[in-house]
């Protein structure tokens, strides 16, 4: 049976039917309902897990260090500033190989102050040897908080999971939530096999010379690897038992497209609209939403663009100095293919300013009309 | 040994940064340029006591209930803890760090307390005989007299006290009031002194009863016969019928001989004898008691909480006045006569130098006059070898008299005159005895047993000296780190109610409950002394502060100097010194 709750909520239940059992956060706008949720769970018994309360989201990320090195499955959520401060301790969380979740709510970062979507936030934490997952829907967030968990403690390494501010944060929506039983049997505990323990004492992220460092690393690209095929692996397992699955990337009409738009979270909800009214027209549009952003699915990006003469990538999100940071990955997977679509760059929507039907039809008329970018980056929503 | 872990394959390494081997080849302690080094230092109240009280020693017994031990402890140095708990003036209080912090330590009514717990407690009855075939005499049965007889008995000498009143105790019985310190407290903690062998004579006058030759037989002659003779005014009507020395009026009253009051005191004087003399007067009815005093009300000598007991008890303290006359009427005292003064720079003999304000003469009429206006050693029958300069018999740089066998102490040596002062020198007097009999004295080993620098010394040090480090200054509160440490406010004495006191002397101070006295023991912050808190050990990274059963150990192979022990050490017990290789 569905209940109507709120996009944060939604995690919030995710995360206690995953059985988490140390939480630590700092509150931040637009995350804290999540965890506002979460204390009132765990306060009132119905969920049995430790929550901590600390003075920074660095504190947090720390807590959550220890609570998974010890072996305990540990969450945590934030946004923007806070997920900025957390920055040393997200790379020692993936290079310690911690099977950590934290949901990230994209949020710009200041100055100047903006409280709303905008994806830099996580994208900036990019090269922290986090997987990452963009949400569309408060069902997918819910489904998706109990997957990472089993993918982290399958790939080990710790993983994000996004939900656009407020478009999804604070809307309430139908969600499906899940039986214990059935998430039980889906995820059951797990055993950490090299951990803290004081029966057998080690020393853990000790100095580790040239001579093995670089191999220490590369452990850690062939985990991201092998999460392309266990992504896959667990939403296919999540989907016999719940009937719901995303995968890696959806791939939206793409057949025989003209273009193909490229989008990730809420917006791919708004371009699926879209689409179907230029299907409808006659027009042959495609949509790509990527959800795994790290790993980043090369293959299968390549594989269903195959033929396609261009796409047209919507970044709510800017790498100031270069552009949308979608496109740029994307550009990177498909530079070395002989047969590849031309990319068109667009940063839109940046700090909550509303992606409607009209700008991604703008979006669409232009590529359509041009052989090529006029400019590397396109601004269809800027004031000029 | 060092072991060499190669990975050659990838599948050897582990996934994440795991030892896989021991580190304990890897000596880190050569990385060390500093050193810790767990140290015993002074606590500054031990510094502070004349006495020479291991005051944080016998905290630490109090805490943890042992008050046989504390009591022991303090009596190892100090004869008098049942005195000094109510009558000294705790100058160890005053020195302590906790007080930077809230509130000072309340030492003196734990003092007190324990040495009344162990009173009630107390069975043996000791009655030594002396070990020694050496006889010391002691003229004066005061707090030094005594204190060195009890040294020198519990070191095995034979002592001899030569009192010139009829009971013993010196300034103990005939001067101080009996509301500050209850006779029966003063004749156990005499009796006590008594049965480790020390004879005491009374109404034995040397020089008068006995003459000095007699007493030159014994091996080492100890004179203590205190300060009793009183300043005089030098004014006119000083003779009248009805003026008194505060001394002599404390005397008649502690001796139980009747004196005639009459409606109006004056009492010239704002030291401790004249508040005595005030409060014990006040205590027997007389009407209408005036102090008036030379100095301001901030420069009065007596100890500050007795001169607000004595505003308390309704007394009228004048400051800054001096007496210019004493009339009377056919002999017997009228009135005295005052001028408004202030004081000016002291006298090349530093006496005070009141400079009179004009026109601001004033009588006060009177029945009965005391005059306390500081007392002096009457040292009428000191030998002439023994050098005497402005009163007082010449002390060496170690703080002794002594020439040829004779010594002196207390108030006969010290211008500063306290209970706890003259048993510190009873003490140090004992001790020089002791050396001098052996043979052996000298300034090495007499700064081994200094506490601290104000001359306090310790005999635990002196017979135990592998127990003590060496002297060190005393810790002060920036050398304590308070972050360990929480608010709480000392305990207040109850006092008795100001209705209860008047007609008699019941003692004024009352006692405490034993969980207060425990937890205010608790309160000690333990200045340099390591108390086994384990921060230390539980803070060093390398895992190189080892804990034995009663101490710590550091383990230099490993230790790298880091100085975090140094630091997180709540009360500077631990050193940290350069490393000298």
């Amino acid at each position: 049976m569905k209940t109507v709750i709120e996009g944060s909520h939604a995690v919030s239940y995710g995360v206690m039917l995953s059985r988490v059992q140390v939480i630590s956060a700092y509150p931040i706008t637009p995350q804290t309902h999540i965890v506002e949720k979460l204390s009132e769970l765990c306060a009132s018994g119905e969920f049995q897990a430790k929550f901590l309360k600390v003075e920074s989201e660095h504190s947090a990320m720390a807590s959550c260090i220890g609570a998974s090195a010890v072996g305990a499955r540990a969450f945590t959520a934030t946004s923007s500033q806070g997920i900025a401060l957390m920055h040393e301790l997200l790379h020692w969380a993936s290079g310690a190989r911690l099977p950590i979740v934290m949901v990230n709510v994209n949020r710009a970062l200041a100055p100047p102050w903006n409280i709303w979507s905008d994806q830099t936030d996580s994208l900036s934490q990019r090269d922290t040897g986090w997987l990452q997952f963009y949400c569309e829907s408060s069902q997918e967030a819910l489904d998706t908080v109990i997957q990472a968990f089993k993918i982290s403690e399958k790939v080990l390494l710790p993983c994000m999971v996004m939900l656009d501010a407020f478009y999804l944060s604070h809307t309430f929506e139908p969600v499906d939530i899940p039986d214990q039983e059935r998430v039980d049997q889906f995820l059951p505990r797990y055993e950490l096999k090299l951990k803290l323990d004081p029966k057998d004492p080690k020393c853990f992220g000790g100095l580790a010379s040239p001579d093995v460092f670089p191999e220490m690393r590369y452990q850690m690209q062939q985990s991201m690897e092998k999460a392309k095929s266990v992504i896959p692996e667990v939403d296919g397992e999540y989907e016999r038992i719940f009937g719901r699955g995303y995968g890696l990337i959806e791939a939206y009409r793409c057949d025989d497209a003209e273009m193909v738009l490229i989008t990730s979270g809420t917006v791919s909800s708004t371009g699926r609209e879209v689409v179907d009214q230029y299907r409808d027209g006659g027009k042959a549009i495609g949509l790509l939403k990527i959800r795994s952003f790290r790993p980043f699915p090369s293959e299968e990006v390549r594989r269903n663009l195959k033929g396609i003469p261009k796409v047209a990538v919507i970044d709510r999100n800017l790498s100031c100095g270069m552009g949308g940071i979608f496109a740029e990955e994307l550009k990177s997977v498909l530079c070395n293919e002989e047969d590849r679509p031309t990319v068109f760059s667009y940063v839109v929507g940046l700090g909550g300013r509303d992606i409607t039907q009209e700008k991604i039809s703008d979006v669409i008329e232009y590529t359509l009309e041009q052989d090529r970018p006029r400019e590397d980056i396109l601004w269809p929503d800027l004031k000029r | 040994m060092k072991q060499k872990i190669v990975f050659r394959r990838l599948q050897d390494i582990p996934p994440i940064a795991i030892s896989t081997a021991t580190m304990v080849w890897n000596k880190t302690g050569t990385w060390r340029y500093l050193k810790p080094k767990y140290v015993t230092k002074t606590p500054p109240c031990n510094e502070a006591c004349p006495a020479g009280n291991d005051i944080e020693g016998f905290m630490v017994l109090t805490r943890e209930g042992r008050l046989r031990e504390a009591y022991e402890k303090i009596r190892e140095e100090n004869p008098f803890p049942g005195v000094c708990g109510r009558v000294c003036f705790h100058p160890c209080e005053s020195s302590c760090n906790r007080k930077e912090f809230d509130e000072a330590l309340s030492i003196q009514a734990i003092e007190r307390y324990i040495a009344d717990s162990q009173f009630n407690a107390k069975s043996e009855r000791r009655h030594i005989k002396p070990k020694r075939k050496e006889k010391v005499a002691i003229i004066g049965s005061g707090p030094s007299g005594l204190t060195c007889g009890y040294h020198l008995a519990r070191m095995g000498y034979g002592a001899t006290v030569f009192e010139s009143h009829s009971s013993p105790g010196g300034i103990l019985r005939i001067g101080i009031p009996e509301y500050r310190l209850p006779r029966d407290i003063l004749d156990l903690e005499i009796s006590d002194i008594k049965s480790w062998g020390v004879e005491i004579k009374t109404n034995t006058q040397v020089g008068k009863d006995v003459p000095f030759e007699d007493i030159n037989v014994f091996n080492a002659i100890f004179m203590a016969t205190g300060a009793q003779q009183t300043r005089r005014l030098n004014i006119e009507g000083e003779h009248l019928e009805g003026v008194l020395s505060g001394l002599e009026f404390l005397r008649r009253i502690h001796m139980g001989e009747k004196i005639s009051l009459g409606e109006r005191m004056v009492v010239i004087g704002g030291g401790n004898v004249a508040v005595d003399a005030s409060r014990s007067a006040w205590r027997l009815g007389a009407r209408q008691v005036q102090m008036v005093c030379l100095e301001s009300r901030e420069e009065m000598p007596a100890f500050p909480d007795e001169i607000s007991e004595t505003e308390a008890e309704g007394i009228e303290i004048l400051p800054s006045a001096m007496p210019l006359r004493i009339t009377g009427d056919e002999g017997k005292v009228k009135k005295v006569d005052f001028v408004r003064a202030k004081l000016g720079e002291p006298k090349p003999d530093g006496s005070l130098n009141p400079i009179p304000i004009p026109g601001t003469e004033f009588s006060s009429e009177a029945d009965l006059v005391i005059t306390a206006i500081g007392e002096i050693p009457d040292l009428s029958y000191v030998p002439q070898e023994v050098s005497i300069k402005k009163g007082l018999i010449q002390v060496d740089e170690m703080g002794l008299a002594h020439i040829k066998g004779y010594f002196a102490g207390g108030d006969t040596i010290n211008p500063y005159h306290t209970v706890a002062g003259a048993i510190g020198s009873g003490k140090r007097s004992a001790l020089a005895i002791h050396e001098y009999l052996q043979g052996g004295w000298s300034r090495e080993k007499f700064r081994m047993i200094q506490v601290g620098e104000k001359g306090a010394i310790s005999l635990k040090k002196y017979f135990h000296p592998s127990e003590g480090e060496a002297n060190s200054p005393a810790v002060s509160f920036k050398d304590i780190n308070a972050d360990y440490f929480e608010h709480r406010s000392r305990i207040s004495i109850p006092p008795l109610s100001i209705e209860e006191r008047r007609g008699g002397f019941k003692e004024v101070r009352l006692g405490l409950e034993k969980e207060m006295v425990l937890e205010e023991a608790g309160r000690c912050f333990n200045c340099g002394v390591c108390n086994g808190c384990d921060n230390c050990w539980v803070y060093c990274p390398d895992f190189a502060v080892k804990r034995e059963k009663d101490h710590y150990e550091i383990d230099y192979d490993y230790c790298k100097g880091c100085g975090i022990c140094f630091e997180e050490c709540p009360r500077s017990a631990i050193l940290l010194e350069e490393e000298g290789r």
